[in-house]
């Protein structure tokens, strides 16, 4: 990567075209069965732009799990940016949302008076705070079929879109077919310093391009950037299934640990979470501490007692 | 055939060097969101400094950095923000501060030299007996060099003195410095001293000191926290950012002494471009790289048409308006460039003049 990036092939990405950009973004679009993609400097611009081009229009509500990424840990960007109202619908453990509730709630027309307009759902693939666990492209699917039936768009935060892939044994660009737009990270698993990619459509993109602009994101000589992108799509996806080999290694050996409890079924990827028990009186934080004397780093995912910790594997 | 390019639309079109280059592929990275990353923060503290401000932080664009500077200032919902009429942040920003961050900007009528008159500024400074009809002013911007008055510069009497307007009505000042090294280096002003009265300066390290990508923005340790926040949120965190930062650093310590030289370039071609009699050139009004001349009405050519047969003799330059054409000349460009240039200019008016067509 670092090869990549001292000799990229460069130019200004704004007042023209990045030739280096152009290839990583090309390559992503087929990659994943969309018309065109965009590079950009992270996985919350990403998702914040899709939200804000779908919702173009004032007065718009998207529809996403509680436990989202989006919902959570993105600063609420899509509200306190971009004007976008958030309807969340209970995530279940294994990611997904019930197809009812989601159903339920779209805002009906007869209530424009009062609110909103439900214009986009949003799905996570895989779902980070429910352990990194897959949607299959069954249910996707279905959630797709549900927003063509009321004229509403779908948008994937598929920042570790690879890995539901690889687990699944599912092409990315099934995985992602029922979507109208979805965000890749090149900067996580595959290990690209920095740096996301949004795919959709050319009229999307388009758009997606001049928001990018506007929040900030366009950057000169980007392919630099981009060149290490695209070595991490060719090297690294190969890479993925070990991590979540070794991810279910350290899942089974925490198992046996009586303080600690493990659904060691719903490690189905590189994300382990485990809850102490409650009679152990450990807390998340300390425990957390402790190792990072030993020099191992974690992080504590809830902050109470029966608390949760998330450990990503990686290869080197 | 292989046809010279001389690229003069701006000095962002600058690719990194090979010092950059190496210096990318050896930075020392770790992940600047959930920690710090080495060669950022060593970056970050250098420009600091260098400005005189308490702290930095790296962002993808100049566009980011204002974006978050008055976002920032400006964080009480129902603000406004004074600005040039024909400033960068007011015309080529997406109009962001509003769409993106809901702040009402109030425009002053920008001079030819860039400034703004001082009883005007203050005269826009929203009366708070009016609070009821109107927005509360929390902050005035200056821009230095001044890009669409030609890359004029603010001097540094003009700048302490929209400071001490700015501390009398309680307000901040953010300076949009894309270009202040070479304000300061036309000036004679050390940077840190041109932006002293400044809350905040926005600073391009990707224009004319050539890295590959990114602007910094400086204040208070304060406003930089709030400012880390913002950046986030509008998702220019990014992960191993030292990779940018290290050619950034590079660009800081090898290019700034260059910028006087692009300057002699410019001056040189706008004398050449004088002698044009279908070209009007005010040289006394070219301080730093940046060239803008008009073409005189009866000679029936379009800036379109000229930049048009310019590009095919190899020559990119950028329409300015309905009459002139700006050059921006950067280290990347070289004397001889320069000379080719002018020739292409005075063989493209020519062409042009003679074939009689008006478009």
């Amino acid at each position: 990567m670092r090869a990549a990036m001292a000799s990229a092939d460069v130019d200004d990405d704004v007042l023209g075209s990045d030739p280096t950009a152009r290839h990583l973004e090309s390559k992503m679009a087929k990659l994943t069965g969309k018309e065109a993609a965009l590079f950009v400097p992270s996985g919350t611009m990403g998702n914040l732009i899709s939200v804000l081009v779908h919702c173009d229009v004032r007065g718009t509500e998207v529809i996403l799990g509680d436990t989202s990424h989006m919902h959570v840990l993105e600063n609420g960007g899509i509200s306190t940016i971009g004007g976008v109202h958030p309807k969340t619908v209970k995530n279940n453990p294994d990611g997904t949302m019930d197809i009812d509730k989601i159903e339920a709630a779209i805002r009906s027309p007869d209530g424009k008076l009062f609110f909103p307009t439900t214009r986009l759902i949003c799905l996570e693939n895989t779902h980070a705070n429910c352990g990194g666990r897959c949607l299959s492209a069954e249910y996707t699917d279905m959630v797709g079929k549900i927003a063509k039936k009321h004229g509403l768009k779908l948008h994937i935060d598929g920042a570790r879109i690879f890995n539901a892939s690889v687990a699944l044994k599912v092409p990315v660009h099934k995985l992602l077919q029922a979507a109208d737009s979805a965000l890749l990270c090149l900067s996580k698993g595959l290990g690209a310093p920095v740096g996301s990619v949004i795919v959709g459509s050319k009229d999307f993109i388009a758009k997606a391009k001049r928001l990018r602009k506007t929040l900030g994101g366009g950057m000169r000589q980007v392919g630099v950037l981009c060149a290490a992108a695209y070595v991490a799509l060719q090297e690294n996806i190969g890479k993925l299934e070990d991590d979540h080999r070794k991810a279910k290694i350290f899942a089974d050996g925490l198992k046996q640990i009586k303080e600690l409890s493990i659904d060691a079924t719903s490690v189905e990827t590189n994300m382990i979470f485990f809850s102490i028990v409650d009679g152990s009186l450990i807390s998340p934080k300390k425990l957390c501490q402790v190792l990072e004397e030993r020099g191992v780093l974690a992080m504590p995912a809830s902050s109470t007692s029966k608390g949760n910790f998330a450990y990503s594997f990686w290869s080197k | 055939m292989v046809m010279r390019r001389v690229d003069l639309r701006s000095d962002t079109v600058t690719k990194p060097t090979e010092a950059m280059r190496a210096a990318m592929a050896s930075a020392d990275v770790d992940d600047d969101v959930l920690g710090s990353d080495p060669t950022a923060h060593r970056f970050e503290s250098e420009m600091a400094r260098v400005m005189g401000k308490e702290a930095a932080l790296f962002v993808p664009s100049g566009t980011m950095g204002n974006l978050i500077s008055v976002l920032v200032h400006c964080e009480v919902r129902g603000s406004e923000v004074i600005l040039g009429d024909n400033s960068h942040i007011h015309v080529y920003e997406n109009g962001g501060i509003s769409t993106i961050g809901g702040v009402h900007p109030r425009t002053v009528k920008n001079k030819s030299d860039g400034t703004m008159d001082l009883d005007q500024i203050e005269a826009a400074i929203r009366h708070p007996e009016g609070a009821l009809y109107y927005p509360t002013t929390r902050l005035i911007c200056l821009e230095n060099t001044h890009a669409n008055c030609g890359g004029r510069c603010i001097s540094l009497e003009y700048t302490d003195r929209v400071g001490e307007i700015a501390k009398k009505h309680g307000l901040k000042l953010h300076i949009d410095g894309a270009r202040i090294f070479n304000a300061s280096i036309a000036l004679g002003v050390p940077v840190h001293r041109l932006v002293q009265a400044a809350d905040s300066v926005s600073v391009c390290m990707s224009k004319g000191l050539g890295a590959p990508v990114g602007s910094v923005i400086v204040g208070s340790r304060e406003f930089i926290t709030k400012a880390k926040r913002l950046r986030k949120t509008l998702g220019g965190g990014m992960r191993q950012v030292g990779v940018l930062c290290a050619a950034a650093y590079v660009a800081l310590q090898d290019n700034v002494r260059k910028l006087a030289d692009d300057h002699k370039k410019a001056k040189l071609f706008a004398d050449g471009l004088k002698q044009i009699k279908e070209l009007t050139v005010d040289t006394s009004s070219v301080e730093t790289n940046m060239v803008f001349f008009d073409i005189v009405e009866s000679s029936f050519i379009s800036p379109e048409r000229l930049c048009q047969v310019l590009e095919e003799h190899g020559v990119l330059a950028m329409p300015a308006s309905s009459t002139s054409v700006r050059f921006v000349v950067h280290y990347q460009i070289s004397e001889s460039d320069i000379h080719y240039a002018l020739a292409c200019v005075k063989q493209a008016v020519q062409e042009l003049s003679t074939d009689g067509i008006a478009k």
